[in-house]
């Protein structure tokens, strides 16, 4: 991933650049809050906040400084905050978004990593805990729920199903931890590798990054990344699983079938 | 005037060509008197002859033989081959011409054997054995006693004009019994066939066999037999057995048609039935025992006036079941009755003919009138068909159309039972939503504004309250998406939920969560209820024990599910379980267990 590098400080290259935040929220005392949330960290620096989709879009078009992280509210007066990802994604790449959301459901949130989105961010969550989470992400975690976790293995299997008709039997939203050489064989040519499934079983029951660290013999870190790595296979395999309904609907041809 | 002479000559020589008589044509002598000879009972007579003549009429049905003498006399030797036809000659008898021998059939000497009167004879006359003036022919025969045994007229003359009669009368009384033969079989084989596998499902019960086609069969092949025996020349038996045998048939014939009329009427389920069937098996019974009589006394008259009482009594009942058509007619009646009537007129006149009258060369009629009955029959079994296959087929469509009622319903009932069913899942989702704010989210607002309103709130008091308030939102969010009786993934989102608020409150958790089969009785609202009873659980922990560690265990032991909240914290008086925690165990039907001192205290779901 291109990450933008902080500019060189000639007068002290030890302190790295304050990541800038840009914030889309039409509530304007949550508006403030994230506000707060960033002054109050030396690592984080505002750039500005949009209250709807036109604003944002608007604020996109201009020439202002590129964000490094996005934090998009998805219920917008105007439209949807997946719209504003989508076209912050385009307009800067290397920028990340979060989601924020007030109860992390399913739903809205696979929708947003779907759109490009590489987190979600709690809007309850306390004024150091959204700091925390924006310089995590950057440091390369991405925060996954248990129930977001097994919507995700259930719709990866159910994709593996579909394309390899002979492992059509029924299979358990959340696959038992001892799976057999030759189910993780199975695993690893699916769209995740074996160790990514196996980290998202752990997550799905339940179990803390440190807990499945512990189990699975890596470190912290290796287990965030197998997350974020993950979050780029949702968004891109969100595309793909559209092409893939398309053509087993019969609405595109296979570029093999001529 | 030379041209008119010629034209006169010619016409001359036409009419003389015409009017000049042929040579005469050999004429066809029809022998039919001379004299006989008999030998009857050990005395011989000779007497003048007229034929034909009736063995059992002139000799009162003694058996003897005889020898005939007819005498013709020709003007010359005639040029072609002749020939004799003999309509009817026998039992047995040979025959000479001019003191030639030319023919032998059958054993002179012994009776009651082989009968050549029941077709008719021929042979071949050679030219040379025939001589101008005075010829005889001589015929001896052998009869038996009620038999038909005789002499018919003899007809002599050119051969092919000879044997051209002997040719009709042979295809009318033998060639015309075969084919009767073969259509009775068939038409009996097609009877018994359906007797056999056609049921009466008007009777009682519905697995009667229809006794129609078992008499049609009867009477076809007892006519079959009966006349089969034209063709018979050695039967199996001797005479008497055979005689009576024969009669047999023609009075079963005669007993299993009645019958048939008698189902075709539809009166065999009234009470005279039983009555129909004695008279019938009189009938039969009557006329075999009188055959036997007539065989063994030598007496025809038993045979004869048995015959005459079964003749009245059959046109009897034609006469009735006649009267009975006229009153009800119908397509089977019809012509059941038709070929009744026309039968018993033909017995009639086969009776005079044969019983009664002098003539020897004649044959019976009857026979050919069977034919009728096997047809009435065919016609009322392909109706039958018919009305069979039109009542299927009507069957078939209101059959076709009640299922499509049927399934119309049914769609009907189904939309109504899917509406039904929707309308239940939108009225439990509006009570699961109702109950949730009012148990959770709503509790907690009505807690937080008494706090407000009691004026004595701490903001962390005040904080807790609406955290609570957000969290059991954010709970009641995600027990939508749970599996039903899954308690892993309940247990998992209910930890990711609570993480905030255990780092907070500085207890260590310890998550001891295995893999569980589902539990089948968790349903949403139980799952639900589980999620608000371990939520109130853990809170009691985090809020009032204050314990360091939170150990949350899930998995099986002894084959029973089995949850446990376990702290190191205060404890409490486990006799005095919260009410709340006992209502929700009970209503998910859970058993709940409390084990608790300072130190330790366990919580323990186990659903048995």
């Amino acid at each position: 991933m291109l990450v933008a590098m902080p500019p060189l400080d000639a007068m002290d290259l030890a302190v790295p650049r304050p990541w800038g935040v840009w914030v889309v929220e039409d509530d304007s005392h949550a508006r403030a809050f994230f506000e707060t949330s960033v002054r109050r960290s030396a690592q984080l620096r505002w750039l500005g906040g949009a209250g709807t989709v036109r604003e944002a879009l608007d604020w996109l078009r201009g020439d202002g400084v590129a964000p490094d992280v996005v934090l998009v509210d998805l219920g917008l007066p105007d439209g949807s905050g997946l719209e504003v990802i989508a076209a912050a994604v385009a307009r800067y790449p290397q920028c990340e978004p979060l989601v924020i959301s007030v109860f992390g459901d399913e739903d809205s949130v696979l929708a947003s990593i779907e759109a490009g989105a590489l987190g979600y961010i709690h809007k309850d969550a306390a004024p150091e805990d959204i700091a925390q989470t924006i310089l995590e992400m950057k440091a390369g975690a991405s925060p996954i729920s248990p129930m977001i976790a097994r919507r995700v293995l259930a719709r990866y299997r159910l994709l593996q199903t579909a394309s390899r008709p002979e492992l059509a039997a029924p299979t358990a939203a959340v696959p038992p931890l001892s799976a057999g050489p030759a189910e993780k064989a199975d695993a690893g040519r699916s769209l995740l590798s074996g160790r990514e499934q196996e980290v998202l079983t752990l997550i799905a029951r339940g179990f803390s990054y440190a807990e499945i660290a512990r189990l699975q013999g890596l470190s912290v870190h290796t287990v965030q990344t197998h997350i974020k790595h993950l979050y780029g296979k949702l968004s891109v395999h969100s595309k793909n699983e559209a092409v893939f309904e398309a053509m087993r609907l019969g609405l595109l041809r296979h570029p093999g079938s001529d | 005037m030379g041209g008119r002479a010629r034209l006169a000559a010619l016409w001359l020589l036409w009419c003389c060509a015409t009017i000049a008589p042929a040579a005469p044509a050999p004429q066809v002598l029809t022998l039919d008197s001379g004299s006989v000879t008999t030998t009857v009972n050990g005395q011989t007579r000779t007497a003048p002859l007229r034929l034909p003549y009736h063995w059992d009429h002139e000799q009162a049905a003694q058996p003897g033989s005889a020898r005939f003498d007819l005498p013709f006399t020709l003007a010359s030797r005639p040029d072609e081959p002749w020939a004799v036809f003999i309509p009817r000659v026998g039992n047995v008898f040979d025959l000479r011409v001019n003191g030639a021998l030319l023919r032998v059939h059958g054993d002179m000497e012994r009776g009651n054997g082989a009968d050549y009167a029941k077709a008719p004879r021929s042979l071949i006359i050679p030219a040379q054995l025939l001589q101008p003036g005075e010829n005889l022919i001589e015929i001896r025969v052998r009869a038996d006693t009620g038999r038909r045994a005789g002499l018919s007229a003899v007809i002599v003359g050119p051969s092919d004009q000879v044997l051209r009669q002997y040719s009709r009368a042979y295809a009318t009384r033998f060639t015309g019994s075969v084919l009767l033969v073969g259509f009775s079989v068939v038409v009996g084989a097609i009877a018994l066939a359906l007797w056999l596998t056609q049921l009466d499902a008007r009777a009682a019960g519905g697995r009667t066999r229809e006794g129609l086609y078992l008499w049609a069969a009867l009477a076809e092949f007892c006519w079959a037999l009966r006349v089969a025996d034209g063709a018979i020349i050695s039967p199996p038996l001797s005479w008497v057995p055979w005689g009576m045998l024969m009669t047999a048939c023609y009075s079963g014939w005669a007993a299993s048609a009645m019958l048939f009329c008698h189902h075709v009427a539809g009166w065999h389920r009234s009470a005279y039935m039983p009555w129909m069937r004695g008279a019938m098996a009189l009938m039969f019974t009557g006329s075999v025992t009188c055959c036997w009589l007539s065989l063994t006394r030598a007496d025809p008259r038993w045979l004869t006036g048995w015959l005459a009482l079964e003749l009245v009594g059959a046109g009897a009942y034609v006469v009735f079941f006649a009267v009975a058509t006229v009153r009800r007619p119908n397509l089977a009646r019809v012509l059941v009755g038709s070929a009744a009537l026309l039968t018993v007129a033909v017995a009639f006149r086969d009776w005079l003919t044969i019983r009664l009258s002098d003539s020897h060369g004649e044959t019976t009629w009857v026979r050919y009138t069977s034919v009728f009955f096997g047809i009435a029959l065919l016609a009322i079994v392909i109706r039958r068909f018919r009305t069979a296959s039109t009542q299927a087929n009507e069957l078939l469509g209101t059959l076709a159309a009640r299922v499509a009622d049927r399934e119309r319903e049914l769609a009907t009932t189904y939309a109504r039972l899917a509406e039904a069913g929707r309308e239940q899942a939108r009225t439990h989702e509006r009570a699961r939503i109702l109950r949730d704010m009012h148990d959770g989210v709503g509790s907690h607002i009505s807690a937080a504004i008494h706090q407000l309103q009691s004026g004595q709130a701490s903001q962390a008091g005040l904080l807790r309250t609406l955290r609570d308030s957000l969290d059991q939102l954010k709970l009641s969010i995600d027990s939508i998406h749970l599996p039903a009786g899954d308690v892993g993934a309940l247990l998992a989102a209910l930890r990711y939920r609570l993480a905030p608020r255990l780092a907070d409150s500085g207890v260590a958790l310890e998550w001891a969560v295995e893999e569980c089969p589902p539990v089948a009785r968790l349903d949403a609202p139980a799952m639900r209820q589980l999620q608000f009873l371990l939520f109130e659980t853990i809170s009691n922990v985090l809020q009032h024990a204050g314990a360091s560690v939170l150990r949350i265990e899930a998995g099986m032991h002894d084959g029973v599910q089995r949850l446990r909240a376990i702290d190191n914290g205060c404890g409490f008086d486990a006799t005095r379980a919260p009410r709340a925690l006992q209502q929700r165990a009970h209503a998910i039907g859970a058993r709940l267990t409390l084990e608790s001192r300072p130190g330790r205290t366990v919580v323990q779901l186990q659903f048995d």
